[in-house]
Order: C-alpha cells, then structure tokens, then sequence
C-alpha cells in the first residue's frame, strides 16, 4: 500500500473537536445504509473528522460471529491448549473415517432394500404424482432472511465440530438433504419448548420476519429439499440446492440445536427437550415428549439422528443418549 | 387556494391517512398495546425530528415508508412497560445484546457487565417525572432494532473506556508496565508553513467518503475490510481508492507547492524533510478530549479485566 508523507496524516487529525456528533439512530442507520442519500453524505462528512464516531461505527459495523465473540459458558481449563487440540484432530479423523465407512455400508444396504421394497415405494410415488403442479419457484426470500443465511454462513467454524451434524449428515436420504456445517446458534436460548402446532398456521416470530412459508411448495417439488438450522435456531429449507432458503415454522419461540431429515420425515429438538417430528415435510409438526420409566426427557437436545423411520437416537447437552426403535412411540435411556 | 391544488393536497392528505392505517397494521402495534392514536403521535414525533417543517406530506409518505415500524412499536411498547412487548423483546434480542458485547469487549466479564448495563438503560432504571426513562424510547426505527441495539453498546463501550481512562492513576498505567518516557516534543518542526497551507488546501478539497477512508486506514489502523464493509463495497475497491489517492495526494501538494512559489525539486524537499523529520505522536492526538490513546489499540493492548 502506498504510504502517505506524515504532514498529510497530522494534517488528517487536526479539527477533530466536534461538538454535535449525529444521535445512534443515525449512525446506526448509516452502517446499515438505509438513510437518504443526502444524510448518507452528512454523516460520511462527520465520521471524516470525527475519530470517536469513527471507532463507534467501527464497533458497530462488524457482525457479531459467535466464533469471535467470548463464550458464556464456564471456561473448560486447558481445554484449548495445544497438546489436547493435537489429540482431539487425531481421534477427530478416525471418527470422520469411521463415519464416511459406516455411511457407505448402509447406503449399500439401503439401496438393496430399495431394490427390493421398488413396488410399494412407486405406489407413494404415484399418489403424490396427482398434486404435482409446474410452479417450482421457492417462496420469496426477504432481505432479512438473506442475511440471517450470510450470518449462518459466517459460523462455519463454530458449527462444523458439532457432533449432531456428523450424525445429520448420515441421515441424509436421497429425498432429503442435510447441509452439514450451516449452523446453529452456539448459545442456548431462554425459551422453552411449546405447544405443539400446525406447521402452515403456525406464527413463529421469526416465521413473521423472515419470510413465508409455502407448504404446497414441497408436495409438489421434484428437487430433492434441503433441510439446516440458521444460527438462531431456525429451522429452513431450500428447494434449489441452497440457493435460497425458507424459515419453517415449527413452534412459537422455540430454539432449535437438532435436525434429523430422512425423507418426508424431519426430526428437530431444542431446549429442555423439545422435540418434533413432521411426517410430512414440515407441513404439520407433532411434540414428542421422549419419556422412560415414567421420566420425561428434560435435557437440551443437541443431537438427533434417526437412520431410519423407526431407529432414532437423541443426545442431550448433558451427555444422555435415549434410544427410540419405533419412530418415537416408546424410549429408552441408555 | 387554486382547485387544482387543494384537490392534490387533499390526495396527498387521504395517501397520508391511509398509509399510517395501513403502517399501524403492518407495526403490529395493536398486539404490543399501542392504539392508533399513541402510534401515530410516535411517527409524528418522529417525522418533526427528521423533516424540515416545510416538508410535503407525500415526502412525509416516503419517509415513513422507510421506517422499521414493527420494531419501532415493539421498542416503544417496552418503553411504556407493556409486558407482551418485553416478552417478545427478549425472545429476540436478550441473546443478542450478550453475543454483541462479547463481540465488542473481546472479554466475558467486560461483556456481561455491558451488556447487564445495557439492558438496565433499556428496561429503564432512572426515573423522569415519576416514570421509567427507557433507552428505548429513543429509537426512531431509523435502521434495524438490532443494529441500533449494537451501536448503542458501542457508544456505551467507548464512552466507559474513555472514563475509564480517565480514572486509571499514574500507578496503575506503570503497574500495567506502561513507560512513561519524557514527553517528545510537538510537531513543531514545519519546514515550511506554504507545506501545512498546501496540504490543508488539497485534504479540504477531498470528498468525504475520501477523507473518511485516508482517516480509517492511515489514522485508525482499520483493515481494508473493516472499511469495506462500513462503506458497503468490496475491499479491492478500498485498496485501489487509497493507492489512487495517497499518489494524488502527493501529486495535488506539490502542484500546490509549486504555485506557492516552490521549485518542484524543493517541493519535494519539503515533502521529504517533513517525512523524515516530523515526529507526530498520532495516537495522542487522536483522543479528543482526555489525552489518551486511540482507542482501539489501547483497548488491545490493556489487559483483560481492567474494564475497558
């Protein structure tokens, strides 16, 4: 870069003393340029002189990435250092390993099974075929939801160690698609599960900022649905490879840190053991509240995976791993 | 009046109405305990604080069109107390405000004490005339409620730091292993007042996005992409912007150099003597008001804990 004579920068940080500094509703606006072209400029011309205001913008402009940010959790001593970060890539790639071998054996066998179970898969097949319509398009995708992916984007690092999206990725079937490493918030929201709803007339807040949810979409399309969590806890859905994505409301308020998608059914779990199934593709949802020996299941869900209809597992945030061998209906702790 | 124009004010007048009908719906203000009436006094405040008193109403119109209405009435119903109005508030943005001080602060204690101080200014501790003064009585749904929340906190930030600064003793700075080294003298050694007088006439001459971005990268040390992502445009943009402009400022002093009476070879003398001579202690003259450092560099270089 070329440098420029130091009497140019004295020259630069004289008249620094300014007296009216523009309020925060201004600035804040002007990060996000939605001021009119001529406040854009008025501020520009203040922030130009103006180093306090400069360093206030500057905090103000950087997104918050997690990753970046201080954890709030109880720091784990030593966790970090250098040796352990050497162990834990080595076990780390085994795992991965290990993973890609089991999800290649069973793919083999699936598709063996689905060799076999050909004719009663095109009779679904077939009765979906006559609510098949050519509108294909995704529902619109507002600005805020656009950058509620960017911001996702932005936590690759966080969420790609995440175990449940190892155990999301084996889940993947060809109807559905998990996208490994799009994240999920990393800090655990204060909301608790709720109420079971109905997908399409549920009014999640992020549902009614984010954008619209267009049921029918799904029936009819033949691209294969991708399913993620933003990093709020949201769950989405992309009908074009990941170009776009739509909010799925699932329930009012709730903070989603699991997904499970094997064919039209989709599996999420959040806090305090909220857990939901769809059986449609997200149309309806129904709460399941896991229980074994007359034990709700109370922990943050932090993983689900289901390999199949009926075989699920469900890890909590506390390390308890509850099995299910029949799609949820009874479950045991292991 | 001309029938013509009272016809087009009274137009202007209905678009007017029903465009703050159609905004109370989409604010959801209802659901958030504000009536019609209150909502419309907001908007009006609003539109008096922003808007010559000449303005149109159809410039009035466009202005409220540009609003963030839903999480103006939120922020506003919380600023009146209203219950439904913190719930959602908080499902929201309680997280937030705790991730944007981490971001800020760099450290956890720092952070939730910001973040806790944030949230009191916003519930409204102090009390005016016998009622809450909430923080968020003063968002005008300029920008995003989330944005404002985060300029609020770097406000707050920078506002402790410098009082931090302030209160932080001789000890306690040499404790921090501070060297306080004789004082250097000011840059004083001008070669020539005609270099101060041109190089004042080519900087006032700069737009202000130039000036803004010579300031950010030469005088505050931001990175291409900091700045880059204030201005909205790719940081190679950045990089040719101040190449470009650190060679015509060069060009446009010595020009001025030269009309001032100067050879080009002295110009350029000038221009050297003071790049090798004058000693400018930048940082202390960045702080505006207490004699500390820069900011963010300070903030770097002070260990955790120590508040700032």
């Amino acid at each position: 870069m070329t440098e420029i004579p130091k009497i140019v920068r004295q020259r630069l940080q004289t008249n620094t003393k300014l007296a009216d500094h523009p309020e925060t509703n201004l600035l804040s606006a002007f990060v996000e340029q939605s001021l009119a072209e001529r406040e854009q400029g008025q501020i520009l011309q203040h922030l130009s002189q103006c180093v306090n205001c400069r360093e206030i913008v500057a905090l103000s402009t950087a997104q918050p990435n997690i990753a970046d940010g201080v954890s709030f959790a109880p720091a784990r001593a030593g966790w970090l250092s250098w040796p352990t970060l050497r162990w834990v890539a080595t076990v780390a790639c085994i795992v991965v390993i290990g993973a890609v071998v089991t999800i290649h054996q069973k793919q083999e066998s699936r598709q063996q099974t689905a060799m076999q179970a050909s004719t009663s898969t095109h009779a679904i097949v077939d009765n979906a075929a006559p609510s098949q319509s050519p509108n294909l398009n995704p529902a619109p995708v507002e600005a805020a939801e656009q950058r509620t992916s960017r911001k996702a984007s932005g936590n690759h690092r966080a969420a790609d160690a995440a175990p449940f999206e190892i155990a999301d990725a084996r889940t993947a079937s060809p109807f559905a698609e998990v996208v490994p490493g799009r994240a999920k918030a990393a800090v655990a929201g204060p909301q608790g599960a709720e109420q079971a709803v109905d997908g399409p007339t549920a009014n999640s807040d992020e549902a009614a900022v984010s954008g619209t949810f267009f049921p029918d979409d799904l029936a009819t399309a033949n691209l294969a649905p991708r399913w993620s969590l933003s990093w709020d806890g949201v769950l989405q859905r992309s009908l074009d490879s990941g170009r776009t994505w739509q909010t799925v409301p699932v329930a009012t308020h709730l903070i989603l840190r699991a997904l499970a998608a094997n064919g039209l059914d989709i599996w999420v779990g959040g806090k305090a053991g909220a857990l939901f199934h769809s059986s449609d593709a997200g149309q309806h949802w129904i709460q399941v509240v896991p229980t074994a020996n007359g034990q709700p299941f109370v922990g943050d869900i932090v993983g689900v995976e289901f390999s199949d209809g009926l075989q699920g597992k469900l890890t909590s945030s506390n390390r308890e791993i509850w099995i299910t061998s029949d799609a949820g209906q009874t479950w045991q702790k292991q | 009046m001309p029938r013509d124009a009272s016809q087009s004010v009274g137009e202007a007048s209905a678009r007017l109405q029903s465009l703050l009908s159609e905004i109370y719906v989409k604010s959801k203000s209802e659901a958030c305990g504000l009536s019609r009436a209150q909502f419309d006094g907001i908007l009006a405040e609003i539109a008096r604080k922003y808007l010559p008193a000449d303005t149109t109403q159809s410039e009035i119109c466009d202005f409220y069109s540009t609003l963030r209405v839903e999480e103006l009435a939120l922020a506003r119903a919380c600023a009146m107390g209203n219950e439904h109005a913190w719930e959602v508030f908080l499902t929201r943005y309680r997280e937030k405000l705790y991730e944007i001080a981490g971001y800020i602060t760099k450290e956890s204690s720092t952070a939730r004490e910001l973040a806790d101080s944030i949230y009191a200014d916003l519930y409204g501790t102090r009390t005016r005339d016998g009622q809450r003064a909430s923080k968020l009585a003063s968002y005008t749904g300029r920008g995003s409620l989330e944005g404002w929340l985060r300029t609020v906190m770097a406000q707050e930030h920078v506002n402790r730091y410098r009082r931090q600064r302030r209160l932080v003793s001789l000890d306690e700075e040499a404790e921090e292993g501070t060297q306080f080294a004789t004082a250097e003298p000011e840059a004083t050694i001008v070669a020539d007042l005609r270099v101060e007088a041109a190089v004042d006439e080519v900087l006032a001459a700069l737009s202000p996005e130039d000036r803004f971005v010579l300031a950010s990268y030469f005088l505050d040390e931001r990175t291409l992409a900091d700045i880059a992502r204030t201005l909205g445009v790719h940081e190679s943009t950045i990089s040719r912007k101040l190449d470009k402009l650190a060679k015509s400022l060069r060009k446009q002093i010595l020009a001025s150099l030269g009309r001032r009476g100067m050879s080009r070879r002295q110009a350029q003398e000038a221009l050297e003597v003071d790049v090798r001579d004058l000693r400018v202690n930048i940082r202390s003259r960045l702080a505006q008001d207490t004699g500390a450092g820069a900011f963010s560099k300070k903030k770097a270089e002070t260990p955790a804990g120590d508040g700032s």
